[in-house]
Formats: C-alpha cells, structure tokens, sequence
C-alpha cells in the first residue's frame, strides 16, 4: 500500500479491555498497530502514526466518536474509519456512517468478526489510494500528452515551414508566379497546420488548477485591449469596425490574464469570423454586483437554435464563417473550461441573420483581502502538480 | 567596413539550424552551429561571439535551459545577448511558473517562435545586437 510496507491500524477506544483484545486478535495479521484511549490522545496520535484504517469507540469521555470522526476526516479525509458502538441500535450506526464512517461492529463482537472487517476497510484503503494515484496520473498524462505530443509534432513541422520560409526568400526572383503561388499554398496549408495543433494542445490541456493559482487582480480592459489589438488586422481585412466600451476605472476581475486573453481572442475571432465584410462588433465591460460581465457582440451570420446548445462541446463542428472559414470545434470549449475555472459563466444569445453576443460573466476583485477574495475549498485529492525537469 | 558579426547557434534539429543559418547567411553574418547543448558551450568558451541563438526545447526535456541557466551563472558569458527560439509558448510558462512568457534568462534576451519569419529574425538579430553594443559603449 501506497510507498510504506505495513498497514497501519489506529485504535481508539476508552476501555483498556477492548484495546488489548484488538490488539491480540490482530497479532501476526501484519499490521502495524497503535491504541489511544481517547479522542483527543488518538488524533494526536493520528498526526505522527498517519494511520491507514483507524476504529473509534462511539462512546467516550471526553471527545465523542463522532466528534472524533469529524476531526480525522478533516484531517484526512481519505482514511478509513469504522466505529464501535456498545448500544447496537441502528441510529447510532447510521449518524456514524453519515458522518463518513466506512462500517460499524457492535459490541460485543467475535475476533472474527473484527478481523473481517478490518480487512474490509484495508481493502477499502488500497482502493481509495489506487483511486487517487489513477486520477493523479491520468491528470498528468493529459497534460504532459498533450505537450509531448505536440511538441513531437510541431517541430517537424516547423522545420519544414522554416525551410518554405527561406526557399520563398531565395526563389523570389527565380521562380515563376505558378511556382511562387505553389509555394505560398504550402506555406499556407503548414501555417494552419501548425495552428491547429496549437488549438488542439490548448483544449486538451487547460490546466485549470494552474488557471487558479494564476489568478490575480487584472483590469478587464487589458485582456480587452491585447484581444482587439491581436485581432486588429483580420478585421480590417474584412473591414469590420470593433467598437470597445469600457467604463473608467475599468472593472477589476480575479482572474489569470493570459488564459483570459486568450478566450476573448477567441470569441473576438469567432466575432470575425461569422461577420460579413463591413460588419460591426462591439465590446463591453460593466460591473454588475459582484461580478464583472464582458460582451462580444456580433452583427454576423448567427447560429441556429438547434445549435446553440452544442456549440460549447469538444470537436462540435461548427457551420462554416461568412467566408466559408471553418474552426477546429475546439475554440469555445476551450473558452469554457477557462471560464469555469475563473469560476465564471459563459452564456450566448443569438439569432440566425442577426449576429451572435457572447457573454462571460466573472467574479469581481475585492481588494480586501490578501489576495484571493476567499478561502478556496480544497478538492479532495489535488493532483500534484510536478514540472518536467 | 565593420567586422562581421559572430552569431552561434545552439539547436538540435538539424533542418531547423540550416533554414536558420541561411537567412542568416545572407545578412552577411559569421554563423556557427551547435547540435546539442554541451557543443554549444564547448564553442562559446572557445571562442567571442556576439550573439546566441537558443533553442530551449532540446534533447529530453528543456535543455536548453540548463544552458542559459549555465551561462547566465558564467560572469564571462553573461552579458552574450542571446536570441531564444522555441517551439513552444505554453511550454515557458510551465517551466517558470508564476513568470511572464518571457523567462528572461540573461540581461539582454528575446524570444521568438518557431518557425521564424526570415524578416523577423533578421530585425530581432539586429536588434540584439544594437543593443549589446549601446551596452557595451555606456560601461
């Protein structure tokens, strides 16, 4: 189990009695065992012990068991715990369960009967590791996938894209017009390529707890800025106007600039995309309560109703831009999961004909506190995060 | 007629290196090669160039980070102004969290994405060159 050799086996009971019979009955089983006498002398044996399994009286001076169950699993929640209780009437058993107990043994009970359930909560242990070691590894495997991966792929093609680079360059004077524009269709097609790729990278490996420690206070309109600025040139192609209206001082969200960015990047892109040339779109930003709500809005082609519910899932292949432009089905789910992770929302209104308004609503930053505007709770088992050395 | 120019270059993907050399080439600049990180070093300590081109992403993992950590800690290289090139944006931030994009490994660094545009690498070179040299003359 887990990197340690024995299984270890608290035991917290207020009779001496009951502790040396446990004790004996689990003798030669190849546990590692420790005894307490009451709650609180068992959760300070808990902290250096750093049990596997540990059995609670319910009924005990002082600290209760079901104070005491509290107490371990708060501590750890992924110990097992079974209780002991000399009145064996159901209630009591069950409030045990409820408060996370795994199983229960009324007294008086066989050695048998104590070994088997000991058994069962050890078995149940492994599981609970096994299971938090999976989730952990598969976490990183997406993450540290997705990066290999494309970095397998990217690079190849980047050499190849450097050498059209340098071939256009040395041809540009030798080759005919047919040729040149042989050239710059391979240069085009590899571009996307190498986009695409990057666009997949993203939407397989949003890191959402590293969104989170991210997150510090960013003035909406510098992600609202860099997201216009980069979009600047495809939109003046198709000679579209981006008005931005952002209220001075500008709302101030809790977030990771980066990620942010990169989501209005896309929706402002999406924007380009489905409008016609000549079309408008507008930018705002307004606080509203305790939350800071971004709109981009579009006058362009729309999306269907029966669409809409689909739009923001993985790989859903969206209808072609004004253009005819077609996107990886992967640009709104990206967008999601960093919202989510801002513990915002990402809404949508549309009407085909009319244009598209994308909507992200996210928390407001309070500048009371340190930093984070409020304590996080911690998911159960947070995977560590460990960088590629 | 000034001196040429010595740029070196610290790349392991060998196509890579020759479609940068050739823009570089015809900017009239005196390039070297290295293919791996320990090459690359082995040649600064031999001989003064004026600048580093780096590709972070070599090798297993991100050795060209070692090198730039390695002559950042060199007082004899630390002042090289070095061009990074990477593959890999997101692959910078993960390597030094909580840090902007740009790591910002010497005094006078840039970063660029591969591939590069050959008039992008040119004014970036450029640049870093330039620069160094206001360096060198305010000392």
């Amino acid at each position: 189990m887990s990197a340690r050799s024995a299984v270890r086996i608290l035991v917290i009971d207020d009779e001496t009695i009951v502790l040396e019979s446990c004790s004996a009955i689990l003798e030669g089983e190849g546990y590692e065992l420790a005894t307490a006498t009451d709650g609180a002398g068992g959760l300070e044996t808990l902290r250096v012990f750093r049990p596997d399994v540990v059995v609670v009286d319910l009924k005990m001076p002082g600290l209760s068991g079901a104070e005491v169950l509290e107490k371990i699993r708060e501590a750890d929640p992924t110990i097992v715990t079974l209780v002991i209780t000399g009145y064996a009437t159901v209630q009591s058993a069950v409030d045990a369960m409820k408060r996370g107990a795994y199983d229960f043994l009324p007294k008086p009970f066989t050695p048998d009967e104590f070994r088997l359930i000991i058994r069962r909560a050890v078995e149940k242990r492994s599981l609970v590791l096994e299971t938090i070691a999976l989730r952990r590894e598969r976490e990183l495997l997406r993450e540290h996938f997705a990066a290999i991966v494309s970095h397998e792929l990217k690079a190849p093609l980047a050499a190849t894209q450097q050498s059209v680079f340098v071939l256009e360059r040395e041809l540009g004077r030798v080759a005919s017009p047919d040729q040149l524009a042989r050239l710059a269709r391979v240069k085009v097609r590899v571009g996307d390529l190498l986009q695409l790729i990057e666009t997949w990278r993203c939407g397989v490996s949003v890191d959402s707890e590293a969104i989170r420690a991210r997150r510090a206070a960013v003035p909406v309109g510098v992600p609202i800025a860099k997201a216009v600025e980069s979009l600047a040139g495809a939109a003046a192609r198709k000679e579209i106007d981006i008005a931005v209206t952002v209220p001075e001082p500008a709302p101030v969200v809790w977030g990771d600039q980066g990620t942010l960015t990169e989501t209005l990047v896309n929706l402002l892109g999406n924007a380009v995309k489905y409008s016609r040339v000549g079309g408008r779109i507008a930018v705002s930003a307004e606080a509203y309560g305790a939350t800071v709500r971004i709109a981009v809005a579009d006058t362009g082609v729309g999306i269907a109703p029966e669409d809409l519910p689909l739009i923001f899932d993985a790989f859903y292949a969206a209808q072609p831009g004004a253009a005819g432009e077609r996107g990886s089905g992967l640009g709104l789910t990206v967008c999601r999961r960093v919202v989510d992770a801002h513990d915002g929302t990402i809404t949508v209104h549309s009407t085909p004909g009319k244009g598209s308004t994308f909507v992200i609503t996210l928390p407001v930053h309070r500048g009371d506190g340190p930093d984070a505007p409020r304590q996080e709770a911690q998911p159960l088992a947070a995977p560590a995060k460990e960088g590629r050395r | 007629m000034t001196e040429r120019k010595k740029l070196l270059i610290v790349d392991d993907d060998p196509d890579f290196v020759a479609g940068i050399k050739a823009i570089l080439d015809t900017a009239e600049y005196e390039t070297d090669v290295a293919y791996n990180p320990k090459d690359g070093f082995a040649a600064l300590k031999a001989r003064r160039y004026d600048l580093l081109l780096l590709d972070i992403m070599m090798g297993r993992g991100a050795e060209g980070v070692m090198m730039a950590r390695k002559i950042r800690k060199d007082p004899a290289l630390r002042d090289l102004p070095v061009l990074i090139i990477t593959g890999i944006r997101e692959q910078i931030a993960f390597l030094f969290p909580g840090q902007a994009v740009h790591p910002h490994f010497v005094p006078l660094d840039e970063l660029l994405e591969k591939p590069v545009e050959p008039e992008l690498l040119l004014e970036k070179v450029g640049a870093l060159l330039q620069a160094a040299e206001a360096r060198r003359q305010k000392v």
